[in-house]
């Protein structure tokens, strides 16, 4: 009885075409029509928001209120930060959208656990670069398996199970090189590869082309274009009826949460490389990798009760985040900035999460 | 509750019992699950185990600090325990433990406030919080685990504006009375976990005699049903934050008695992890409506237990957590077969 619970709180119509009855005058209604395509469309608010936040550095940084220029190239290179956000936070879209309570708190510990097998492989025993990454790719899909095993098949509440992996994997991270980094030659050579390109003129870190783009075109694909999507939506958005109309629920499920471990995987090598070497801590120090991922889903509209999620969504609200994080930064200079980074994120997540509840009253559930 | 309905069972030998059960006018289950006699299994053989393995545990020099070392942990857990039998979860107390005890050791520091002053303040400032939590969950209806990301970032930002940078240094020992020392003790009893398992007796007689902790599970079991049984929903669940908060505020000033006389901004740190860890191993479901501050003590102690076995036998201390997820995933399951058991039989 207690497993269904959660998810049903608002008896939710999948149906997408909820068309309201006619009303009179085009042109009367167009604010109307605009406020809810801006509250009810997290994609539009988030264009608004992200427009906002650009010009008002940028009018701020003409004014020399910053302590660096706010440009195109400041912006571009920023986008570094950008790549483990959007790609964890397309991970936790795949398991948020499986839904019965779906989250992976694990993604920074698997990123930790990976970065020190991968710096095993390619630091110390000598692989070559690509059988490296396929070799985190698959060994974070290992780890995402031991998630979606215990959820779909065992049936755990996702939220401990990852907890409990997080744990596990976390001090597995620590404890498989006694606490030492791995930064032999070749993986200090690798932050010397990553560089960043020029595209147009601008910096762009070789990161968002090699790794970011693939993910969200790919992860695009696989939600919009696939039999895969539309599965993962149907089970996130009611599974009782998605295991009448023949879906394999559970093997649906246990998938989003292996692609979570693999995206996770992959972000493993990205972090080695930004950090010129594989830390034992590289997604577990501080806050974490997990909560600002599970953060930049939420804003990006990815229903917690599962079944909604878009990858633009993600893609903007990370953009959103971190062009807004490195304003701070010119704004804020040090240690203070980076506090502040602490309080925009929380105030946007809580700002996001009680709009989130003011749309459902308002225009009922999406 | 679920239990007690499923007992008045098909087989003929079980119908007497339920006929007393009802006379009684009770129909609250047996006062200890399984889970805590398990935990208390398994506390009892580590414990064997590890005095075996190194002589100095079952010395009281061993296990006095593991009694004290308990206490903040499994305080938050109680809060946290009836917050999660609502169906709801607390991140942000990691955060809190964090503001409290920055507020309450620059007063300490500033201005040499009295032992009562202090935890006062302390209680105060994490009520303060767990009500601002209490206020956006109940009211704004919003999932809890998302507000109390989002706000368990904004009391960071508190904390470590707060802290403005540094540290707090030379806080005065005004807290020993909670703290590891002779002064924490009476008769080899430490203050702390007397005090922490007075309140879990206070929790509960609270969740299992009274109208209002009942309530709390009516919740917890079917939000909607207990509202149209005319429970005071949005008030109940207010109530669970804010309770928290005071509870976190009284374990800060236990980690600061813990502590040293300085006190750094990582303070609080996976706190909230810990005290999730303590409740779900104690047996309490994560979907709400079951569980018990009787296993949440026993599974914080099987924490603590955990972390100070693998210290003192030398092994790398990160290890501890691996174990702590291992019986995270133990207890769960165990939780899982039982509850599957009951709805066959």
């Amino acid at each position: 009885m207690s497993t269904a619970v959660t998810s049903s709180a608002p008896a939710r119509e999948p149906g997408p075409s909820t068309s309201p009855p006619a009303r009179p005058s085009r042109l009367r209604q167009l604010p109307a029509a605009l406020l809810r395509a801006l509250l009810t469309q997290r994609i539009v608010l988030l264009l608004v928001l992200l427009v906002a936040v650009v010009v008002t550095f940028v009018v701020l940084s003409q004014r020399n209120y910053l302590s660096a220029p706010y440009d195109a190239s400041y912006m571009s290179a920023a986008l570094i930060s950008a790549v483990p956000l959007v790609m964890l936070g397309l991970a936790e879209l795949l398991v948020i959208t499986s839904g019965r309570g779906g989250i992976d708190l694990s993604v920074g510990a698997i990123v930790s656990l990976t970065s020190m097998v991968f710096g095993f492989a390619y630091g110390e025993w000598g692989w070559s670069l690509w059988l490296a990454i396929l070799l985190a790719a698959a060994f974070g899909g290992l780890l995402g398996a031991v998630n979606g095993f215990l959820v779909a098949y065992v049936g755990y509440p996702a939220l401990i199970t990852t907890l409990a992996t997080y744990y596990a994997f976390s001090s597995l991270a620590i404890v498989i090189n006694a606490q030492q980094p791995i930064s032999t030659p070749p993986i200090q050579q690798l932050y010397s590869t990553a560089q960043p390109v020029s595209v147009l003129g601008l910096p762009v870190p070789l990161g968002t082309l090699t790794f970011l783009l693939p993910t969200a075109v790919v992860v695009w694909l696989l939600l919009n274009r696939t039999t895969y999507g539309r599965r993962l939506y149907a089970i996130g958005t009611n599974d009782v009826a998605a295991q009448w109309t023949g879906i394999d629920v559970r093997r649906s499920r246990f998938t989003a949460y292996l692609l979570a471990g693999v995206v996770s995987g992959l972000v493993a090598v990205v972090t080695v490389a930004q950090f010129a070497s594989a830390r034992p801590d590289a997604g577990t120090a501080g806050n974490g990798m997990a909560l600002p991922a599970i953060t930049i889903a939420v804003l990006g509209g990815v229903a917690i009760t599962g079944g909604i999620g878009r990858v633009a969504g993600v893609v903007l609200a990370a953009l959103l985040v971190v062009w807004l994080n490195a304003g701070i930064l010119l704004a804020v200079p040090g240690n203070a900035g980076t506090q502040f980074q602490l309080f925009a994120l929380g105030a946007v997540l809580v700002f996001a999460a009680l709009l989130n509840g003011l749309t459902t009253r308002r225009y009922g559930a999406r | 509750m679920s239990t007690s309905t499923t007992t008045a069972g098909d087989r003929p030998p079980a119908a007497p019992r339920t006929r007393e059960a009802t006379a009684r006018g009770r129909v609250l289950p047996f006062p200890i699950t399984g889970q805590e006699i398990v935990l208390i299994g398994v506390i009892v053989v580590l414990w064997v185990a590890l005095s075996l393995a190194t002589p100095a545990f079952l010395t009281s020099g061993s296990i006095v600090p593991l009694f004290v070392a308990t206490a903040p942990v499994a305080l938050i857990g109680i809060g946290m325990t009836v917050i999660i039998i609502t169906g709801g979860i607390d991140v942000s107390v990691g955060s809190i433990v964090m503001v409290c005890s920055v507020v309450v050791a620059q007063q300490l520091v500033a201005s040499d406030l009295s032992l009562p002053v202090a935890v006062l303040l302390s209680v105060a400032v994490g009520g303060v919080l767990g009500s601002v939590n209490g206020v956006l969950i109940a009211y704004g209806r919003v999932h809890a685990i998302i507000i109390t990301f989002g706000t368990a970032n904004l009391f960071r930002f508190l904390g470590l504006q707060l802290f403005g940078g540094t540290t707090v240094n030379g806080i005065p020992d005004t807290l020993a009375v909670f703290g590891r020392g002779e002064a924490g003790r009476t008769l080899g009893v430490p203050h702390s976990f007397l005090l922490m398992v007075v309140i879990a007796a206070l929790a509960w007689y609270y969740l299992r005699h009274t109208a209002g902790g009942r309530h709390l599970y009516a919740i917890g079991g079917d939000a909607n049903a207990a509202r149209l049984a005319g429970v005071k929903v949005q008030r109940r669940v207010l109530l669970a934050y804010v309770l928290t908060g005071l509870l976190t505020g009284l374990a800060a000033c236990f980690v600061i008695a813990q502590g040293t006389a300085t006190l750094a901004p990582n303070v609080g740190d996976g706190m909230e992890l810990a005290a999730i860890a303590a409740v779900v191993i104690g047996g309490t479901s994560i979907m709400g409506g079951r569980g018990s501050v009787l296993g949440t003590v026993l599974g914080a102690l099987l924490v603590q237990t955990v972390t100070s076995g693998v210290t003192q036998l030398n092994w790398p201390s990160q290890l501890a957590s691996l174990f702590i997820g291992i019986f995270i995933l133990i207890a769960v399951g165990a939780d899982l077969l039982r509850q599957r058991a009951r709805r066959t039989t």
